[in-house]
């Protein structure tokens, strides 16, 4: 049971900086990611790669982020007049497009078969079991100081010159707020973000497979994202955590109801996240921690 | 003076947030004495693309569990079945069966269907001694460092390859192209499908398609410029039905080749019978009518179970009979004596859980003979022999050509 619990945590931790990063982008500068995934798989492919081919864990990490940059700054030159909807449309092809590309170049990334045996760090000296405590650790570590990292942001004038770009572009232009770079900026953070989180994962789980990056966990840190409270980097952080909750919760809970079978089982618990988002929606709009506008400093006398 | 109302419910949610820390481990620790049920895990594809397909073979591992607790359980314990959808995700799939393991306690789990689950899940398995039986094909599977915990009843890649090459060979065709969406087993099979066709100086040509397209015409426009005898469809249910339409369109009238898993009676029923007319399948086979095939279509209530129940079926009552005959509940048990009731030369023919259990009671070695095959493993977990079925779509309905 606490192997499972830890080990809850640590995708949990995942899913928080995946949610973080989701958070950035979109509730900071409004750009929405649905390619999330694909980011997450970038950096998961970096680092496993990278570590693979014998250089160190850390650099690993350090390439996976920067790998996310390169990718963020190369989907924001593309995307440079797209917004909202269109944005997202986008950025959904191009998480699929990391995706195809993992599942056909089977030179560099082995295919559907996906890579095996990635590094776990210490793994032979802490065992297993320890080896699950220090992941749990080290992911929530850095998630805290993701986040407290990113609070520091939105307070500076980078987050609130981001968040004049959200509510109005023009009006941030016409201000003289460099528009065009703090996208780039805010685009680029986010999907190092993104490829942090995917590196975790290869090297916490040893194995990963086109398969992993389906959207469907893009759809799932958008739950967490939209549940928590868009905009708050605390909102998405918990939001992150809830949905992993709920989501290993529903299986504890559904065992509970009488007289059904699995599939059915399967079914409910879909249909609950789909519920529990739909709940969420109507009694709080605005996420369970709703975004905190600061108020405008007093002018100096 | 204190507030009677803050104190009550700061007490009350201290007490009842440890109860529910508290909770989960009671049971574990019942369980940790040895005593109680025994657990065993289906983690199958109860939704996502592989949803067709697992809700038949968790029926058939129930069926099982069900006829060992009817004849008193395994070593005088009950069996438990602990179902888990993977949602055909590797990650969904590592999140449950980590459930299975830390919270569950399962020894073995079985109708494990995806390559790519079975690949995530595999180090979890020989790390915490869980034994892992599946359908998965893909060659590389049997080749990770499993210790042996690892066990599959579906044939590799390799086998299947040289059988569609040898089938395409035996109908005349010289000129053999293949249509597969990528998946684990693509380039093996088709290396051997080129294998078997180059040996008797014909050619191949081999086309990797999206398989989530709407539509084929362009991918076809290429295999038609091949001017092939024969094509192989290598995908799954949906995109071959999108293909077998397409082809129709394009007027192609050679032989078509494709598995019996992508056209099976389902994909016949919802085409057009001129879209499927003539279709050859090749299945690795089902022990068709042996004690086990009847016994297990019996419980199932039908008469053409998927190759993937069948299977299924086979590997619960492997795991039980291993557990059994090894005398401790443990993953660890049934990997070492697996072979010893899956294939004794000699040991007594047993086709169910009951019939086995009653031959170990007697101090009776077993040869287990499955409702998909033999069911005898190699060392690294491959199975050792599988006929093969051939069928032609004839008049709408999947018609038995032979088995070899």
């Amino acid at each position: 049971m606490l192997s499972y619990l830890l080990f809850s945590v640590t995708i949990g931790g995942i899913y928080a900086l995946l949610a973080l990063a989701l958070n950035l982008a979109w509730g900071g500068a409004g750009l929405v990611n649905l390619g999330l995934a694909g980011f997450f798989g970038i950096g998961a492919y970096a680092t496993a790669l990278a570590t693979g081919a014998g250089l160190p864990v850390a650099l690993g990490l350090g390439i996976a982020m920067l790998a996310g940059v390169l990718a963020g700054l190369a989907i924001t030159g593309a995307t440079l007049r797209l917004r909202d909807d269109y944005l997202a449309i986008v950025t959904l092809g191009f998480g699929e497009i990391v995706r195809l590309v993992a599942l056909n170049e089977r030179w560099l990334t082995n295919g559907a078969d996906g890579l095996s045996g990635i590094v776990a760090p210490f793994k032979a000296q802490l065992g297993v079991q320890g080896f699950n405590q220090g992941s749990a650790l080290a992911v929530t570590a850095l998630v805290l100081l993701v986040w407290w990292l990113l609070r520091r942001l939105d307070a500076s004038p980078f987050g609130r010159a981001l968040r004049a770009v959200r509510e109005d572009q023009e009006l941030a232009a016409f201000a003289g707020k460099p528009v065009l770079r703090l996208k780039f900026q805010a685009f680029a953070l986010s999907a190092a973000l993104a490829g942090l989180a995917g590196a975790l994962y290869a090297h916490t789980q040893s194995y990963i497979s086109p398969d992993h990056f389906q959207p469907l966990i893009t759809i799932y840190i958008f739950l967490a994202v939209t549940a928590g409270g868009l905009g708050r980097p605390l909102g998405a952080l918990l939001g992150a955590y809830a949905v992993v909750i709920f989501l290993e919760g529903t299986r504890f809970l559904a065992a509970l109801v009488p007289g059904i079978e699995p599939v059915q089982v399967a079914a409910l618990r879909e249909a609950l996240v789909g519920l529990s988002l739909l709940l969420v929606l109507h009694f709080r709009p605005r996420g369970l921690l709703p975004e905190r506008i600061p108020p405008a400093p007093k002018a100096l006398p | 003076m204190t507030d009677p109302r803050s104190g009550f419910s700061r007490r009350a949610l201290l007490a009842a947030g440890m109860g529910a820390v508290a909770l989960p481990f009671l049971p574990a620790a019942a369980r940790a004495q040895g005593s109680g049920p025994l657990r065993i895990a289906a983690l199958s594809p109860l939704s996502g693309a592989g949803g067709t397909y697992g809700p038949s073979m968790v029926k058939a591992i129930r069926a099982v569990v069900e006829e060992a607790n009817a004849a008193g359980g395994i070593l005088g314990r009950p069996v438990e079945l602990v179902v888990e959808d993977d949602q055909t995700s590797p990650e969904a799939a590592v999140r449950a069966m980590r459930k299975l393991i830390d919270v569950d306690r399962v020894v073995a789990v079985a109708g494990v269907w995806s390559s790519a689950v079975a690949a995530a899940i595999a180090p979890l398995c020989w790390e915490s001694g869980t034994f892992l039986a599946t359908c998965a094909g893909a060659d590389a599977l049997t080749n990770l460092p499993h210790q042996g915990f690892l066990a599959r009843t579906q044939p590799n890649t390799t086998l299947q390859g040289r059988k569609f090459g040898e089938f395409a060979l035996s109908q005349g065709a010289r000129r053999v192209f293949m249509l597969s969406p990528q998946t684990p087993f693509v380039q093996s099979q088709f290396d051997n499908i080129t294998a078997a066709v180059k040996a008797q100086g014909g050619e191949t040509e081999l086309l990797v398609y999206d398989d989530k397209k709407p539509s084929y015409r362009s991918e076809l426009q290429q295999a038609l410029r091949f001017r092939p005898d024969a094509i192989v469809l290598g995908g799954y249910l949906p995109d071959t039905t999108v293909l077998v339409k397409d082809m129709l369109r394009a007027g192609f009238a050679g032989t078509r080749i494709a598995f019996a898993y992508s056209v099976n009676q389902k994909l016949v029923d919802s085409v057009p019978a001129e879209a499927v007319e003539g279709i050859y399948t090749i299945a690795p086979s089902p022990a068709e009518n042996s004690p086990a095939w009847k016994h297990m279509t019996e419980q199932a209530g039908t008469t053409t179970p998927d190759p993937y129940s069948t299977q299924s079926y086979d590997q619960a009552n492997l795991v039980l009979l291993a557990l059994q005959a090894a005398g401790t509940a443990s993953g660890t048990a049934i990997r070492d004596t697996l072979r010893k009731i899956s294939q004794t030369p000699g040991g007594t023919v047993v086709s169910r859980v009951t019939e086995g259990l009653a031959a170990l009671k007697a101090g009776q070695a077993l040869n287990y003979e499955g409702a998909s095959g033999p069911c005898d493993f190699t060392e690294k977990g491959d199975i050792i022999d599988c006929q093969f079925r051939y069928e032609q779509v004839k008049a709408g309905k999947l018609t038995l050509l032979r088995i070899a």
